[in-house]
């Protein structure tokens, strides 16, 4: 990308070198050039006091001087953090290669060859000095993009259920709730929501959003708002879901869509009655008949087509029996894709498997175990958006 | 993500091998170039396909609907093993013509 040429009349430059003549010929060689603010000193002692009264933006260095020489001084400039990234020019008339190596080695940018050729001399000048400017423009740039998107992040988290709503649905339902929630970048496409809905029923959605990122994070606070405008009290949730589907296809971009899984959890009938499009097969898991014997667990077919990309989608309900001490374990994608070195992702099939696990290591809380062991053999950062949502009726 | 064309006097056929993911979103001008006007058919042979995330599926359903737009019609052939589960989980088969 072409970069427009850079007006050095805001520059500020410090000539440090013992000899007059050399001072006062490389101050008009690079006045000439368009740089009026110029300062200087004498030797590399007096080069860094000017450095913190003076403030320059580049530094034109020689290397044979008395008290302190130039690679002496540049050395005790690198060595301040405040002047790590200042552009140290030497002027040399040591054209020994080691000589020149010991330049860099001392923290120079680049040096300039005694006899000084002026047209050479303003082009360094110049291309360093740009290169300072580029980079302290990226770093701003850069610093507001960090804000803005942590101020995002903040947004997006603030419309998941915060942990005290968690414990009051808790109590009220009679459940064990815990719930992880982590984003590949900054922010991510997963959502998901606990919504309670009178007469002891409560409603469970789980969205992830295609890609990650800031376009998915978009989707996630557009959903957010339809949410609000879908009452669920009166609907099965495959009716629901179709609305959401024809409102998420008319905002939604082509290639754009979503999986998504929600449900109604019915207290008085230990019910839970559920429709999906698409996302990844819910673990129920249900006392098991025999005494002593461990839940029976399995995968709910969660087939469906994706939220988004149709306006003629139909969802299914499916009713399964919920009682006391079962559970429902709700994912994301990102869970059964995601893997390590030389380790491949855990895959659909492995899911019961790694909660029955979990459960034998913490019954109340397998989440955590199930998270330790997901993060023990996944390689960071993640590829993909992770959520997962446990939720048991206390026994 | 690899793939080839070929032609047919009717149909342009495009073979994906390897996996298709959110990493070759920028391929897919490449794959959507081969739509030339001169073939009302593309066959997009998936059967050396190892894996597709949810960008992929994405792509998939941007190629259905340029190609719709195009008055091409779009066939898929030969998903199998993860990527065949992919696509049945996300009930793709409501959109997209699919063949063995």
């Amino acid at each position: 990308m072409a970069v427009p040429a850079l007006s050095l009349s805001d520059c500020r430059v410090l000539i440090v070198d013992d000899n007059e003549f050399n001072r006062k010929s490389l101050a008009l060689v690079i006045r000439r050039a368009g740089i009026a603010d110029i300062a200087f000193a004498e030797n590399g002692r007096e080069g860094l006091a000017a450095v913190e009264r003076f403030r320059p933006d580049l530094v034109l260095l020689d290397v044979d001087m008395p008290v302190m020489n130039g690679w002496e001084m540049c050395e005790a400039l690198r060595r301040n953090a405040s002047h790590e990234e200042l552009p140290v020019l030497f002027q040399t008339a040591l054209d020994s290669d080691e000589e020149q190596v010991r330049c860099f080695e001392a923290g120079g940018s680049d040096f300039i060859s005694k006899p000084i050729k002026p047209g050479e001399c303003v082009a360094r000048v110049r291309h360093q000095l740009e290169k300072r400017k580029l980079f302290g423009d990226l770093a701003a740039f850069r610093e507001r993009v960090q804000r803005e998107l942590s101020h995002a992040r903040a947004m997006q988290t603030s419309l998941l259920p915060e942990n005290r709503q968690l414990a009051e649905v808790a109590d009220r339902y009679g459940l064990t709730l815990d719930a992880h929630f982590e984003t590949s970048s900054e922010l991510g496409g997963d959502f998901w929501g606990l919504y309670p809905l009178g007469d002891g029923r409560l409603g469970l959605l789980m969205v992830d959003f295609a890609g990650h990122g800031i376009t998915a994070a978009i989707n996630t606070f557009r959903l957010h708002t339809l949410i609000d405008r879908f009452p669920m009290q009166h609907m099965t949730p495959s009716q629901w879901l179709a609305q959401l589907n024809v409102a998420l296809k008319d905002v939604l971009p082509t290639g754009q869509f979503a999986t998504a899984f929600f449900g109604i959890l019915d207290l008085a009938t230990d019910t839970l009655t559920f429709a999906a499009a698409g996302s990844p097969n819910p673990v129920l898991g249900t006392p098991s008949a025999a005494r002593g014997n461990g839940p029976d667990i399995r995968l709910l077919d969660s087939a469906g087509l994706v939220l988004g990309v149709s306006h003629r989608a139909r969802y299914v309900d499916q009713s399964h029996r919920l009682p006391r001490g079962g559970f429902l374990f709700l994912y994301s994608d990102a869970l059964i894709e995601c893997g390590g070195e030389g380790i491949g992702p855990l895959g659909q099939d492995a899911v019961p498997g790694f909660v029955r696990d979990a459960l034998a290591r913490d019954r109340q809380h397998p989440l955590r175990p199930m998270m330790e062991s997901f993060y023990a053999r996944t390689r960071l950062p993640l590829r993909d958006d992770l959520t997962a949502v446990w939720v048991a009726r206390r026994a | 993500m690899d793939f080839k064309t070929t032609k047919t006097e009717s149909a342009i056929e495009v073979r994906i091998a390897g996996r298709m993911d959110f990493t070759d979103h920028d391929r897919l001008p490449d794959i959507l170039s081969q739509l030339d006007g001169t073939r009302n058919r593309l066959i997009l042979d998936m059967s050396r396909l190892d894996f597709i995330d949810s960008a992929g599926l994405g792509m998939l359903l941007i190629i259905q609907d340029e190609a719709e737009g195009q008055n091409v019609k779009l066939i898929v052939r030969g998903v199998a093993g993860d990527v065949k589960r992919s696509i049945e989980l996300a009930r793709l088969s409501e959109i997209i013509t699919f063949q063995d």
